[in-house]
């Protein structure tokens, strides 16, 4: 066959088909394994001391064995392996209120709006600076302490509320300060993207009151509720810093948690790694089963495109208009708790403002000493360095981590991995995301400490960053996989470049970026425990702090003014995006 | 180890210290000289008036916190550690040789001229002292309000038994006579110390000079535990009784006696004063007394030989090993009689440990504990748990002292025998 054009000619020649006919394959390509390598690099700071901790463990003076595990045996181990135990019930149990608060605020128009700052900004503050506030106003005198001052002027005499056995309250209280909103907020986004129809239907079949609420919400919440417990189990099973800051000296064996278990074991052996790795090991264990345990409610819509899901979730039925009485009903409910909630804030600001001599005499109430002289003698503990270098901190570990996460998540969700392989390091990022930092805190102090590159801002950003990117990936990866493929057809057809695809789909995903940018943020400048483990010095801010707090009753001043200080960038950055982080976090587990 | 500074021995320290190194070396101008120490807070700001008045215009001196961790300031790497180091516990002079420089000459003319001699086995080494006592701290001191004792026409004990009779007549009045901060065990120790100094300071010497002290092989350490335990068991003796004690630190009991007036007396060191005197209702009734020879009790006798006992701490200046000349120098003036009087002047608390420092800036309840010091009752012993390792810390006595104070605390004295059997059993398995 021919065509010509003037001088042109164009001929087209066939030619006989020799041999038999093969099945066409693609091109391989090395482009998705490349776009893994920056996640392989940044876990491994992770990764690498992790693997050493689990040798460390088995390797006993007499070659390999179950050895170090003999530690377990010890009366402490299992009494603060109990008391994890007892955190993982009361997380659950927070789980379930969490849930209540939810149902209540649904039931009851106008009055989420107005309690949900309230329940919500906790969540944001250190636990050392909540600890802090709980201490503070569970002082054990009557002139200083809240609770004691009222008991004693009710009674005549009071509880030693920090004492033996009643200590639990104080921790308890803490922790539901910090957790109940998170938990509560996820399930009223859950709640409110249940479709408005369903609900009309099931009312239609005259299914209400608890029938109702098995048949209906329970099921439909499943995958949230395990982002919750997850969540809250993990903090459990990690808490650390709480017991420090909040229990008295001769009470902390009483109040032993594995973590800490973990620190004082170190601490007696300093040369000898294996029994604290066998301990590690144990803590990583328990995180990992309920990790696995929990994802597999996840694992469905996290893992599977959900073309409408992006959009239901981001336009959530609005709730109707209260009517006025509604309106009213819910004010009464809502001021009240919302005043309660917001107490040990209060308590933290009032008791900044007294002097640190005042503060360390009388309770929030007095009206001697009101001045700044607290935040002045906080300011002289090095407050606004340390602030500084923890907001450089927080900042370069969250950039770490949002690029990073993104080319890892798309990878994961529609970079073309060989199936296997993707739900290989989906699992691995799943139990990754719940390790606890005992698990590598050992090796790398030690790296750091022979390199002398502990007290490095930038090391310490860059152990953060490792240890953010699990949680950040999954995350990303439930939202770049609830887009809709049409938006990235050119790309998946290799019409596009992935540069193309992943500004695409980040673009559709902005609140989950947000989320995971706040997240990680927020989570980095409260951190205590990773870098009070690796590089022995705690985060500048909570260092800071945690030095004040060292006689704590007398410096509540300082204490207080530190607190407050260290909690007005995470609480305001949390409070100003916390709806977008709430659309974000629920991404692919809508209904 | 075991000292207010170590109620969390642990992991942090070194890291803070590096990157406060760092700052130092980057915000300094021009040439500086680090000085670690253990001190923060008012303290830490009284010894930075210290270093202000003791730089030249050649240098800078800049004081660095490493808390608990002052061990850790010498084995860091080289390039890091601080050209002086203030150490809390003489004892670590000896074990940390290799890392430190001898003194410059000149400093230390001969072993007893300006210290005193207890200072010399701990200090010098082939002839050549390693380290120069900076503070001293007396550890046997009963804090109390003169106006409680004044209204019961109350006295100071000088004995023990005047002691007990002393608690038990306040109780009568309505008066509570201690307070105890034993959420810091180092409160405990240091009481527990004075009992057995005070009941045989042949065994108290022993135990420190002991390579491996077994306190459970000790009848003496029994014989302590049976009249601290007494003491403890008298009904209403403790502010806010047991309970109320583990939950207060050393300044809540600080507070707990000048501030909210609950209680009459405290045992605590020199140093509380700086405490003393924010918290002090009124200034004009902060007294001291000794704290009284021990000569027994109704069911314990003591032979009167003992005498009071007289328990001092110490931070020793140490130069790290290769010096630079500035270093030297800073030494060499922080050895000087005079260089601590801007503490002594602004914050108090301080007792200097060179013996021709001016005393005319003390406090009249400091003048008395340094004239203790300068002439001492009996032998100088310096301070058991701090020599004692881990088994003088928080798993260790501490923890023993703190249930045995659960235990038999206002319970009556009937049961403290059986208690101190316990407390014997505790330690043995502890010692291993």
């Amino acid at each position: 066959m021919a065509l010509s054009a003037g001088e042109l000619r164009i001929e087209v020649v066939g030619r006989e088909i020799v041999g038999r006919p093969v099945p066409g394959r693609a091109r391989r390509s090395y482009g998705p394994y490349l776009r893994g390598v920056p996640a392989l690099v940044l876990m491994s700071v992770v990764l690498v001391p992790a693997g050493l901790t689990v040798r460390a463990a088995f390797h006993t003076p007499e070659g390999y064995g179950l050895g170090n595990f003999v530690v377990l045996g010890d009366h402490a181990a299992l009494h603060a392996v109990l008391n994890s135990l007892i955190w993982v019930a009361v997380a659950l149990v927070l789980v379930v209120l969490g849930f209540a608060v939810a149902l209540a605020s649904r039931r009851t128009p106008g009055l989420w709006r107005v309690l949900s700052p309230f329940l919500v900004f906790p969540f944001a503050v250190a636990v050392l600076v909540s600890g802090a506030a709980f201490r503070i106003i569970f002082d054990p005198t009557p002139e200083r302490g809240t609770v004691t001052a009222i008991a004693t002027a009710l009674t005549g005499d009071s509880p030693v509320w920090l004492g033996p056995g009643l200590f639990w309250l104080v921790q308890v209280s803490a922790f539901a300060w910090t957790w109940l909103g998170y938990a509560a907020s996820l399930f009223r986004a859950g709640l409110g993207a249940i479709p408005d129809d369903l609900g009309r239907a099931v009312e239609a079949e005259n299914v209400r009151g608890w029938r109702r609420l098995l048949a209906v919400e329970v099921p439909l919440l499943r995958t949230i509720t395990g982002v919750v417990t997850l969540t809250l189990v993990v903090a459990a099973v990690r808490l650390f810093d709480l017991v420090l800051i909040v229990v008295p000296g001769p009470m902390q064996d009483d109040a032993d948690v594995l973590a800490l278990n973990w620190w004082h074991t170190t601490n007696a052996s300093p040369d000898d790694a294996g029994p604290p790795a066998a301990l590690a090991l144990v803590l990583f264990a328990i995180v990992a089963v309920v990790a696995v345990v929990g994802v597999r409610g996840l694992r469905r819509p996290w893992a599977m495109p959900d073309r409408g899901g992006l959009d239901r979730a981001a336009t959530a039925i609005p709730d109707p208009a209260p009517v006025p009485a509604q309106r009213r009903r819910g004010l009464a409910i809502a001021v009240p708790m919302g005043l309660l909630w917001a107490f040990p804030a209060l308590v933290l600001v009032a008791t900044a403002l007294h002097s640190p001599l005042a503060a360390g005499l009388r309770g929030w109430w007095g009206r001697a000493g009101i001045g700044f002289d607290s935040f002045g003698a906080a300011s002289n503990a090095g407050l606004w360095r340390a602030l500084l270098t923890t907001a450089l901190i927080a900042a370069t570990a969250t950039m770490l981590v949002l690029a990073v996460g993104v080319i890892t998540a798309h990878l994961l969700a529609w970079g073309g991995l060989p199936t296997w392989l993707g739900r290989a390091a989906m699992t691995a990022f799943v139990i990754l995301a719940v390790t606890p930092v005992q698990m590598y805190a050992g090796p790398l102090r030690q790296v750091f400490t022979d390199t002398g590159l502990g007290g490095s801002p930038l090391s310490l950003a860059v152990v953060h960053a490792a240890a953010g990117l699990p949680f950040a990936v999954l995350l990303l990866r439930a939202a770049f996989a609830a887009v809709p493929p049409s938006l990235i057809a050119e790309a998946v057809h290799g019409q596009a470049g992935q540069g193309w695809a992943i500004a695409r789909v980040s673009r559709a995903c902005r609140p989950a970026l947000v989320a995971v940018a706040v997240l990680e943020f927020v989570l980095v400048w409260n951190d205590f425990i990773v870098g009070f483990l690796i590089n022995g010095a705690g985060s500048p801010l909570s260092l800071v702090l945690w030095g004040e707090a060292r006689q704590f009753a007398t410096s509540a001043g300082p204490v207080a003014a530190a607190a407050v200080v260290s909690s007005v960038v995470p609480v305001v950055l949390l409070l100003a995006t916390w709806p977008t982080v709430v659309r974000g976090l629920t991404v692919g587990t809508a209904p | 180890m075991p000292d207010r500074r170590t109620f969390l021995t642990g992991l942090a320290g070194a890291g803070v210290a590096a990157s406060l190194a760092g700052c130092a070396g980057s915000f300094g101008v021009g040439r500086t000289v680090t000085v670690a120490v253990t001190w923060s807070g008012a303290e830490l700001n009284a010894f930075r008036k210290v270093l202000r008045g003791l730089e030249t215009r050649h240098y800078q001196a800049v004081p660095i916190p490493y808390g608990d961790d002052i061990d850790t300031a010498l084995g860091s790497s080289r390039s890091r550690r601080p050209d002086v180091v203030m150490l809390p516990q003489p004892g670590l002079v000896a074990k940390n040789r290799d890392s430190l420089a001898p003194l410059p000459d000149g400093i230390w003319r001969s072993p007893e001229a300006q210290y005193d001699k207890v200072w010399e086995s701990l200090l010098f080494h082939d002839g050549q002292p390693y380290g120069v006592p900076f503070k001293i701290t007396h550890k046997s001191v009963v804090w109390y309000r003169k106006s409680v004792f004044g209204k019961h026409g109350l006295t100071p004990p000088t004995k023990w038994t005047e002691w007990l009779e002393l608690n038990r007549r306040l109780v009568r009045c309505g008066e509570t006579p201690l307070a105890l901060g034993a959420a810091d065990g180092w409160m405990l120790t240091d009481f527990f110390e004075n009992v057995l100094v005070g009941c045989s300071p042949g065994s108290y010497k022993a135990l420190t000079d002991r390579n491996r002290p077994r306190l459970a092989d000790d009848p003496m350490v029994g014989k302590a535990l049976r009249l601290l335990g007494r003491m403890w068991a008298e009904p209403d003796a403790l502010a806010g009784g047991v309970n109320g004690s583990l939950v207060q630190q050393f300044t809540d009991a600080v507070v707990e006696v000048f501030g909210h007036g609950r209680a009459a007396m405290v045992v605590a060191p020199d140093f509380a004063e700086v405490e003393v005197l924010r918290f002090a209702a009124d200034p004009g009734d902060i007294r001291v007394f000794p704290f009284p020879a021990v000569d027994g009790d109704d069911q314990d006798s003591v032979p009167a030989s003992a005498g009071r006992p007289l328990i001092v701490g110490g931070d020793v200046a140490v130069l790290s090993a290769d010096p630079t000349e500035d270093a030297r120098d800073l030494v060499s003036r922080l050895a000087g009689p005079s260089a601590p009087l801007p503490w002594i002047r602004k914050a108090g608390g301080f007792l200097a440990a060179h013996r021709d420092t001016p005393t005319g800036d003390y406090s009249n309840e400091l003048r008395k504990l340094n004239c203790d010091i300068t002439k001492p009752p009996g032998e100088i012993q310096f301070d058991l748990s701090d020599q004692l390792g881990p088994i003088g810390g928080r798993t260790g006595l501490w923890r023993v002292l703190q249930d045995f104070l659960v235990r038999v605390g206002g319970q009556g004295s009937g049961g403290v025998p059986h208690e101190v059997d316990e407390a014997m059993k505790q330690l043995r398995e502890l010692e291993g």
